[in-house]
């Protein structure tokens, strides 16, 4: 596996990890997702919300998450996503991964994780 | 700024792929417009926020390929080929085919099994229960034979008994009609000599019981003519299991019945027990000899000759008791009148159940009706379903499948649901089938025959298969006619298939219009019987029951003298009397609730110059309090006192049966003997006053003459093994319950008192016990009906917006305002439910007429219920309605056009 290759994997891996874990506490739509993953990585994860939409419905294709239309009064009718069972799952699986690669480059280079 | 149109208009303009769905198009337009409004609030101008978006855009417009939903479809299931080799491998390859059918749709088959398990379940445990109380062969081996007496004197029947002495004893010398004649009566005893001292009901019978009825000892052996006066007794199966715990060397050992020691001979076995479950014992009795004019009541039954009738041994057992001596006044006092004997002979089966044989069928007809509500939801869903599958069926017939083949692929998806639901609703069955003895009254005859046998199995899969081919059958058929081209051409858009679907709408209405008549039927039943039990809770008994416990305590013999008794019966009505929440105190010797008790005949003084009489009255003796506790109102006179004592003249009370039946219009000051009760004591008391007559509401059973005697008054004490407390108390009467256990220990440490319960609590068990279990279980099958017309009104309702769409948005388009478009639904809904509820209404004035004979103070055209239960139905329609009719007005008719 070229680094190119290693890169968009974990790119990946990453933006799904963002998504699930923003829909993990409650529904949100795809501009809110978009704009939650710049405000709380202080736009250090420069995301490129043109990813965005083909990311989610690969997901949801993969059964991660699930997009219904929802009308709420007083307000446009709006896409949301939830997690399915399988995509908290997913979301529990990939944190322990995360979590152990963290842990393993800490230990071999110092880095320190939040 | 119009996102949308800007970006379908890039993205079509794309090279690489087709412009992405509206979906995806309008969920991007969101992004861009939320984007846009969030750049201007960040402060930037009109052209920069554009600017923004329109990159974004540019990003969205590389991404096309990928932006699209890719629709997850399940593997195609393959059809099973439109010929095969023989019949057998094209049946399992439907079979095969069908199951996977249903598999692919568990929700739909679980709601359908679910739907069948609860209308079967409870069709089954009735069926069961009418099969083994109705159907069932009695379990005496002569019961065929056997015939229930009862006699009449110039048409009126006895106040208590069915059958006297007189006719009985000349019948019996000389039988032509019958095999043998036999007497039994219903007594309780206090049982002591074992465990806990505990009243019983028993049945006192001749000899010829057992050969009448086909009785064979489970242990032991059965009294026989010689030992009619004998102490001895047969116990039940179920009260030596409870005693003695089935232990065999019971027999020759003793038990006191009322003080008095009788040896077990034998047992019997409950499957025989008789007259019910209720009677616990057997102990002998000889028929009184005719004595003077004393009549001797009791309760008959004969067994026919081979080849004769009921009727020919009625016919001759009237020329017998026609032929015996005529008792004169005692005839008077018991059967109201002293014309011609008459008597009828009815066989036992039918004796035994006649007073619950028709709220059996009318309970059996009314699930029956709610099984029906159930399949017919059951068919609507699968119409419903039958709808989407068109294209499917219309590919298989194109491919070559016969219409034959089609329809009996239908039919047997429709079997394999039903036999999931039997399975289910056999389960269901067996569940209930064991509530139910527990349920059912003490009193309900043939418990024991209530079994889950073959008949109930043949009964639930009978019925599965019908509901399984109706909800197969009539989809496969309203398919039969589905138009080949039409079907292929429908590609779910154009408006060529809504003949099929309006037809298959149709079909829906109409049953559901079937449903809300069948649960207006319903709720009308339950509403009547419901209201009828109200009625008897509340009716005027002639005492007052709310706000009083009752237990009884016994005092056997022979550590219980009669003085001993009355002794203790004063200290607790003194502990209690003392204690804070105590209104009103009173003992009995007769326990209040219970018709007839003991009775004694009496002389009473001659009336209008004719000369004495004697008469029949069941004497009870009670403390001072009583009338107060039972709240039992003097109509005239005064009750008893606890001024009147030993030493004061002896006073009665009695009631207005008596008064109406003895004395006439001036009852006050008639002296009467208390010698017959005291036990040779020749004084008389003087009567003071006069209590209103006990009402037995909802029983046939009419009151009495009793008469009421002061314990202050009596110096031999009290004869009653058992006597029954009444505490009157404030508020919740149940709170009292550890003030009276209390009162009674620290009056008699060693006494024991039956469970301590409210009087209504009483009434509830006994006499209320079966038109309480009549209303509940028809109010539950009224309920269940409700909920799921309800159910499937708002499905079909539901399914015709979303069907009608289209339509809908295009008048919307057209200028129709919101309201219009509910009203539509509304309109749609609501006149099937107008029409159900008239239709409902006008079966229920017929129908009612079965259920007239079981209402207490409730006409069968009561207009309450006719009033409240189409206001109830229109409700609940109502709300199934308004969800199906909001979202049509909520239809944008944009999207509906493009849909």
């Amino acid at each position: 596996m070229g680094m190119d290759n290693l890169a968009r994997e974990l790119k990946r891996g990453s933006t799904e990890l963002l998504i699930l874990a923003l829909l993990e506490d409650r529904d949100r739509h795809g501009y809110e997702i978009a704009r939650l993953i710049e405000e709380r990585s202080e736009n250090a994860i420069s995301f490129h919300a043109a990813s965005l939409y083909p990311t989610l419905y690969r997901m949801e294709h993969r059964d991660l998450i699930e997009g219904r239309w929802v009308e709420k009064p007083g307000q446009r009718r709006r896409r949301y996503y939830r997690l399915t069972p399988a995509g908290r799952k997913a979301l529990a699986s990939q944190r322990n991964v995360w979590d152990t690669f963290f842990r393993g480059l800490n230990r071999v280079a110092r880095i320190r994780h939040a | 700024m119009d996102w949308h149109a800007r970006i379908r208009a890039a993205l079509s303009s794309s090279a690489s792929a087709a412009a992405p769905d509206e979906d995806v198009i309008e969920e991007l337009a969101q992004h861009a417009l939320a984007m846009y409004e969030r750049t201007r609030a960040d402060g930037l101008t009109a052209d920069e926020a554009e600017a923004r978006v329109a990159a974004q855009i540019a990003r969205w417009k590389v991404d096309v390929p990928s932006l699209r939903h890719k629709v997850r479809r399940a593997a195609p299931i393959e059809p099973p080929p439109a010929t095969s080799s023989s019949l057998f491998i094209s049946l399992a390859q439907d079979l095969r085919y069908a199951l996977r059918l249903i598999w692919r749709q568990p929700r739909f088959a679980l709601l359908v099994i679910l739907t069948m398990a609860i209308g079967i379940g409870a069709t089954a445990t009735l069926f069961s229960v009418t099969s083994g109380v109705l159907l069932k062969p009695l379990p005496w081996s002569n019961a065929e034979r056997v015939v229930v007496l009862r006699e009449t004197r110039g048409g009126s029947a006895p106040r208590f008994g069915s059958f006297s002495n007189t006719a009985y004893l000349a019948w019996r010398e000389h039988t032509s009609t019958i095999d043998e004649i036999a007497a039994w009566t219903p007594q309780t005893f206090t049982l002591t000599g074992v465990g806990e001292p505990e009243r019983i009901r028993m049945t006192a019978g001749t000899a010829s019981v057992f050969r009448v009825l086909g009785v064979h000892p489970l242990l032991g052996s059965l009294f026989g003519d010689a030992d009619e006066t004998s102490p001895v007794v047969v116990l039940s199966e179920g009260l030596w299991r409870e005693r003695f715990g089935r232990d065999p060397s019971v027999l020759g050992r003793a038990i006191q019945l009322d003080g008095v020691a009788r040896t077990i001979i034998g047992v019997t076995p409950d499957a025989v027990a008789y007259p019910d479950r209720l009677s616990r014992a057997w102990v002998p009795m000889r028929v009184p000899l005719p004595n003077g004019n004393m009549l001797s009541m009791f309760e008959a039954v004969a067994r026919l000759r081979p080849g004769m009738t009921a009727e020919q041994a009625a016919t001759e057992g009237t020329a017998r008791g026609t032929a015996a001596a005529d008792t004169g006044m005692t005839t008077m006092a018991i059967f109201g009148m002293n014309g011609p004997v008459a008597v009828s002979a009815r066989p036992l089966g039918e004796a035994l159940t006649a007073d619950v044989r028709r709220p059996l069928i009318v309970l059996l007809a009314a699930v029956a009706l709610l099984l029906a509500i159930a399949t017919s939801n059951i068919a609507s869903l699968q119409l419903a379903r039958a709808t989407t599958r068109r294209r499917e069926l219309a590919i298989r017939a194109a491919l070559g499948a016969t219409s034959g083949r089609v329809i009996r692929q239908l039919v047997v998806e429709g079997l394999w649901l039903g036999a999931a639901g039997a399975v289910a609703g056999f389960m269901v069955a067996w569940v209930l089938h064991r509530l139910a003895r527990g349920v059912l009254p003490a009193d309900f005859p043939r418990v024991h025959d209530i079994t889950l046998d073959i008949r109930v199995v043949l009964f639930t899969l009978l019925s599965s298969a019908v509901v399984s081919l109706m909800f197969g059958l009539w989809p496969a058929l309203r398919l039969r006619r589905l138009n080949l081209v039409e079907s292929l051409a429908d590609d779910g858009a154009s408006p060529s298939g809504i003949g099929t679907r309006s037809a298959i709408a149709r079909s829906r209405l109409l049953i559901i219009g079937a449903q809300v008549a069948i649960a207006c039927v319903l709720l009308v039943g339950a509403s009547l019987l419901g209201r009828s039990f109200i009625q008897m809770l509340h009716a005027d008994r002639g005492f007052n029951p709310s706000q009083v416990l009752s237990t009884a305590i016994p005092m056997p013999g022979p550590s219980y003298n009669p003085q001993r008794r009355i002794a203790t019966v004063h200290a607790i009505v003194e502990r209690l009397g003392a204690m804070p929440g105590v209104r009103h105190v009173g003992f009995t010797s007769e326990a209040p609730l219970t018709p007839g008790g003991s009775t004694s005949s009496l002389t009473l003084p001659p009336l209008d110059g004719a000369g004495p009489r004697v008469v029949q009255a069941s004497p009870r003796m009670v403390t001072p309090g009583y009338f107060h506790a039972l709240g039992l109102a003097v109509v005239a006179g005064r009750a008893l006192e606890n001024s009147d004592t030993l030493t004061s003249q002896p006073v009665a009370v009695v009631n207005e049966t008596f008064v109406r039946r003895y004395l006439g219009d001036r009852p006050l000051g008639v002296r009467i003997p208390m010698g017959v009760w005291g036990g040779g004591l020749q004084e008389e008391a003087t009567i003071v006053g006069v209590v209103q007559d006990i009402r037995y509401v909802g029983s046939t059973v009419t009151s009495l003459p009793e008469m009421y005697f002061s314990t202050t008054q009596i110096p031999l004490g009290m004869r009653s093994t058992i006597a029954t407390l009444l505490v009157r108390g404030d508020g919740d009467p149940s709170a009292l319950a550890s003030s009276v256990r209390q009162a009674i220990r620290e009056a008699d440490n060693t006494l024991g008192p039956s469970a301590i319960m409210t009087l209504e609590d009483r009434l509830l068990s006994t006499s209320l016990a079966r038109p309480r279990l009549y209303a509940v279980l028809l109010t539950c099958f009224a309920v269940v009906a409700l909920l799921v017309t309800g159910v499937g009104l708002f499905g079909v309702l539901s399914y015709t917006v979303a069907q009608r769409t289209r339509e809908l948005g295009l008048r919307a388009a057209l200028g129709a305002r919101r309201r219009d478009l509910v009203a539509l639904v509304l309109r749609q809904g609501m006149g099937v439910a107008l029409g159900g509820v008239a239709a409902g209404l006008l079966t229920s004035l017929w129908a009612t007429r079965y259920v007239a004979t079981l209402l207490y103070g409730v006409s069968a055209s009561d207009w309450f219920t006719y009033i409240a239960v189409p206001i109830v139905l229109l409700l609940v329609a109502a709300v199934a309605c308004l969800v199906p009719a909001r979202r049509a007005a909520r239809l944008d008719p944009l999207r509906a056009l493009r849909s």
